[in-house]
């Protein structure tokens, strides 16, 4: 198998690279009926395969799990939340044979060898369905021809997909037929209805490419998303270390700092985030943030180039022939860093404080997002597409960083993510090891706006302002959350 | 005189520039035990978190504890409210995921929690069987926190705090939620440790109390006003007086079936533990029913099948509105002809959306409001709004209203949109005898346009006068099924 994106002609890897579009809710008029009566095979019932299907299973669909008999003797809990949920669960050839479409929802890393298993088990005319194009797009995996292949990506873990669900709303999602794989035309309308089994459709709907998922989608988790989170949080605890803050207070700070500063991001985007500081530490955030641009732009397109070319999945994937040989050594030493080894005191941090005590925090996440979109627009990647895969997601990563730091970050997000995680905090950390010898413990550990009078220059703040309300992130950012106006806020601690 | 408990002298606050308390003065001297009553919204639950400390006013409020008593020198508030976390710390729960089995596990158990609890103030385990026991409570020590009722959760909030001994216990709206049988028993321990030493400050309109209180008082217009027993807010309540929104006085849409309802053998398990055994049930249109049973009987569960929001559903044999379930249909489908009210409900509510959007989502079913409801809507929304009293706060977001208003808000919500079955889960839950008594009336107007019913109360007294016949669960079975009043 060989890289699909790089067998294709530039022309053509324009055109499936640069297709996004937010789809008009009118689109979804039919419902679920494209996959009424079909029946609906699951392979995998982690997190996102048992709410998926429970959704789908609530909006009158027919749902199955197919599960290899080593799970089901096993009873291993994919097996448990199938069955305990009174759903048919049965080995790959007892299922594979009556689906008229499976859903493959197991990790990117066994996409090979499930899709190989199964898909000589599949009938004539029969479609598959993704939920992240890895396999197709940088492992290059051939599908028979006469099968249709989908893909559905809810951008929100498997809980969130059940409990906007339950509520009567949905995730924001992403669709694609891939377009070597579409020999009856059904692709789109299997797709739409698909999100409308999950809800999705009330949420807002991208149409977007197998193409343009992958290489957006590793961009984003790798630099802003976990990477840059990762390398700001154990450079601010180590920096509020040295400079004398209590250690319990830093590990609190640290660890849910993040999620309440993204809260912010996620209501009001970049804006809304620096219009939670005072008008001198949102300038010195600003400045500050311009500076990290400068140092980490070199970065993000390094790593840019890299997945465009596909030598980042070809180093990874020499990493899975070796036995995650590196991937498990990156780990261990995460769980080894100071940060990780304090528990978070039992200080109470109010909800502003975290603002005004972090704002190093604010500057990083202002840097990263804005960076991680400006590089992927560059790259062809359409503005909808880079705001999903780096602004709207960083406060759901943020989320698992306020649950259990940066060990439970790297476990929840899937083994690609965490790879390009460590690759990016590796070259990041040294990167920024100047400007940090800069910074004191105003930007992190103690008030910005302690011993200030608070007075700003006119023109400065005119200036900021506009230079943070008028950047593309911004703009395409305001109307993709109009459609979402319901997002519900997370509960903080 | 030794010194007063609670000394509070001119004590004023205030909440989005509205005068709640004013110039309040309140002495409590040892061995005082108290009720605090009256109307809905009228400052109770402030008044008892600020004594605990819990939020802030001016003027000031001193507390004396006992230094010589064995008991802890604290003021414990028992919410009326319950709150639980997960083992990782988080509360982020979501409607209905306490019946989907893989959630089981995200929860620490009831024994866990509580020795957490014995751990953390250094009590005796024992004390805290023994109290569970005379609760009836014992059963659910190896249950989830997450699988647990409301009316179960309020019984560990209430095992807890009467296991501290605090020297002096605010419970707000303790009964809410608990069978009859519960609040007797309860009433026995707050007796017990009212008279070895902890005083009750108790929040409620029940009028079965715990013999030892003897004090009674409201505040009226932000002051407080000690009232003797018999004097407390009348509790005969005229009609509201006010012309049910002609709307809802139409008989809701309906298509036609022999049954709304039809049970044959339903079962729910959770790995050992039965809910549900072998339920049997025929609900017809237009019947008006009392669903009753202890807490824990089964009654959430068996409701929850009829809104499409348990998983079991799927393995069951039932039929709702003539179709049988897991047929084909959406829970949506389901959910259109259903208004639904309920403890649970409540609680996962959205509480940052407005009242208005609040009630207008009830047309959808949604928790929150996504869409634009069309002028005749919105219209219908206005009038509801108005017929609630709740005009002033219908901007407000429900999360800054008292438990008291947010529950109207969402009872005008359950009969929006004039639906075929109204499910009324203890509807009333914090709402004052005379709001209680009107909800009630407006039931009764509407079950004449042909509306099917299901009422679940504890109290006879408190049930609107159509119900015509009554379900008893009992250990998730089917206890007894009965005509209390010949239909006409």
């Amino acid at each position: 198998m060989s890289n699909y994106f790089n067998t294709l002609p530039l022309r053509e890897k324009l055109n499936q690279l640069g297709v996004c579009d937010f789809m008009d809710s009118s689109e979804f008029l039919d419902g679920v009926n494209a996959l009424k009566g079909k029946k609906l095979v699951i392979v995998g019932c982690g997190a996102q395969g048992l709410n998926q299907g429970l959704n789908l299973r609530d909006s009158g669909l027919d749902v199955s799990y197919a599960l290899r008999a080593a799970a089901i003797e096993g009873k291993r809990d994919s097996w448990k939340n199938a069955t305990e949920n009174n759903f048919t669960v049965g080995t790959y050839e007892e299922l594979i044979p009556t689906a008229d479409v499976v859903i493959n929802l197991t990790p990117d890393k066994q996409h090979t060898s499930v899709v190989n298993a199964v898909m000589p088990l599949m009938k004539q005319g029969s479609t598959l369905l993704y939920s992240h194009g890895f396999n197709i797009v940088e492992e290059g995996m051939q599908i028979r021809k006469d099968i249709t292949v989908i893909m559905v990506a809810p951008k929100c873990p498997g809980s969130e997909v059940r409990a906007e669900y339950v509520r009567g709303f949905g995730v924001p999602t992403l669709i694609a037929v891939h377009p070597e794989n579409d020999p009856e035309g059904k692709g789109l309308a299997q797709a739409k209805a698909y999100c409308v089994g999950t809800g999705g459709h009330k949420a807002g709907v991208l149409n977007s490419s197998f193409v343009a998922e992958v290489k957006s989608d590793l961009m984003g988790e790798q630099t802003i998303l976990c990477g840059l989170l990762q390398t700001g949080s154990i450079l601010s605890f180590d920096k509020m270390i040295e400079k004398g803050i209590d250690a319990a207070y830093a590990s609190k700070l640290v660890q849910y700092g993040v999620e309440v500063i993204t809260e912010a991001l996620k209501h009001g985007g970049v804006t809304g985030m620096l219009d939670r500081l005072s008008n001198p530490a949102k300038i010195k955030a600003f400045e500050i943030s311009e500076e990290l641009k400068d140092i980490m732009r070199p970065l993000f397109q390094k790593h840019q180039d890299d997945i465009m070319s596909g030598e980042f999945s070809r180093v990874m994937m020499e990493d899975w022939a070796a036995g995650d040989k590196n991937l498990l050594a990156w780990r261990a030493a995460t769980g080894e860093t100071a940060f990780e080894k304090t528990p978070a005191g039992n200080v109470k941090i109010a909800e502003q404080e975290y603002f005004d005590n972090y704002t190093l925090m604010v500057a990083f996440v202002r840097a990263g997002v804005e960076l991680a979109f400006e590089t992927m627009v560059q790259a062809g990647i359409k503005p909808e597409s880079a705001y999903y895969e780096s602004l709207h997601e960083t406060p759901l990563i943020a989320n698992t960083i306020a649950r259990k730091k940066l060990f439970e970050m790297n476990r929840v997000i899937s083994d690609t993510a965490e790879y390009g995680c460590y690759l990016f905090d590796q070259a990041c950390k040294p990167l920024l090891k100047d400007f940090m010898t800069k910074v004191d413990t105003d930007l992190v550990g103690k008030n910005f706006n302690e011993g200030k009078d608070g007075g700003v220059d006119n023109r400065t703040l005119i200036a900021v302002n506009e230079a943070l309300r008028t950047h593309p992130v911004e703009v395409i950012g305001t109307k993709l959350r109009k459609a979402m106006t319901a997002m519900k806020a997370i509960k903080t601690a | 005189m030794s010194q007063p408990v609670v000394d509070i002298r001119n004590f004023n606050l205030k909440y989005r520039n509205q005068t709640v308390l004013q110039d309040l003065r309140w002495t409590i001297h040892p061995g005082e035990n108290w009720l605090l009553c009256g109307i809905s919204g009228s400052g109770k639950t402030s008044l008892a978190k600020a004594i605990a400390g819990l939020i802030k006013g001016s003027g000031s409020i001193e507390l004396n504890f006992d230094a010589q008593s064995a008991r802890p020198a604290i003021v414990q508030y028992v919410a009326n409210w319950y709150q639980f976390k997960d083992l990782e710390g988080q509360s982020n729960f979501y409607y209905q995921q306490r019946y989907n089995s893989q959630a089981i596990e995200t929860t620490a158990t009831v024994q866990a929690d509580l020795q957490e609890h014995g751990t953390r103030h250094q009590l005796s385990f024992a004390e805290a069987e023994r109290i569970a026991a005379a609760l009836n409570y014992t059963d659910l020590f190896s249950s989830s926190l997450i699988q647990l009722s409301s009316g179960e959760h309020k019984k560990l909030q209430l095992v807890k705090a009467i296991w501290l001994r605090p020297q002096l216990l605010i419970l707000d709206q303790p009964y809410n939620g608990l069978d009859t049988l519960s609040r007797k028993n309860l009433n026995t321990l707050l007796e017990e440790i009212s008279a070895s030493g902890t005083q009750l400050l108790l929040i409620s309109n029940d009028a079965e109390l715990p013999s030892t209180i003897e004090r009674f008082a409201e505040i009226r217009e932000g002051q407080f006003q000690e009232v003797a027993y018999h004097e407390r807010t009348s509790t005969a309540v005229a009609h509201s007086g006010k012309a049910v929104p002609s709307f809802l006085n139409e008989a809701p849409l309906s298509h036609a079936a022999d049954h709304i309802i039809k049970m044959i053998d339903v079962n729910i398990r959770y790995n050992e533990k039965q809910v549900l055994k072998n339920i049997n049930w025929e609900v017809k249109p237009g019947e008006k029913w009392v669903l009753q049973g202890h807490n824990g009987s089964g009654k959430s569960t068996l409701l929850s099948l009829i809104c499409g929001d348990h998983p079991q559903a799927y393995s069951n044999n039932y039929y709702l509105f003539g179709n049988k379930r897991g047929s084909g249909e959406s829970i949506w489908e389901i959910k259109e002809r259903i208004g639904l009210i309920s403890p649970e409900l409540h609680w996962y509510f959205d509480p940052s959306a407005t009242v208005w959007q609040s009630i207008a989502s009830g047309f959808y079913d949604s928790s929150g409001l996504y869409c634009d409801p069309g002028a005749t809507k919105k219209a219908q929304v206005d009038e509801l709004v108005h017929y609630f009293g709740l005009d002033e706060y219908k901007n407000t977001l429900m999360t800054e209203l008292p438990l008291g208003k947010q529950r109207l808000a969402l009872l005008a919500r359950t009969i929006i949109k004039n639906p075929e079955l109204l499910i009324l889960d203890e509807p009333c839950q914090g709402l004052d005898q005379e709001q209680t008594q009107h909800f009630n009336q407006l039931v009764d107007e509407l079950s004449k346009n042909g509306t099917t019913l299901i009422y679940v109360g504890h109290f006879e007294s408190q049930l609107p006068g159509c119900i015509e016949k009554r379900i008893l669960l009992e250990n998730g079975a089917v206890k007894s099924v009965e005509t209390i009043l010949e239909s006409a």
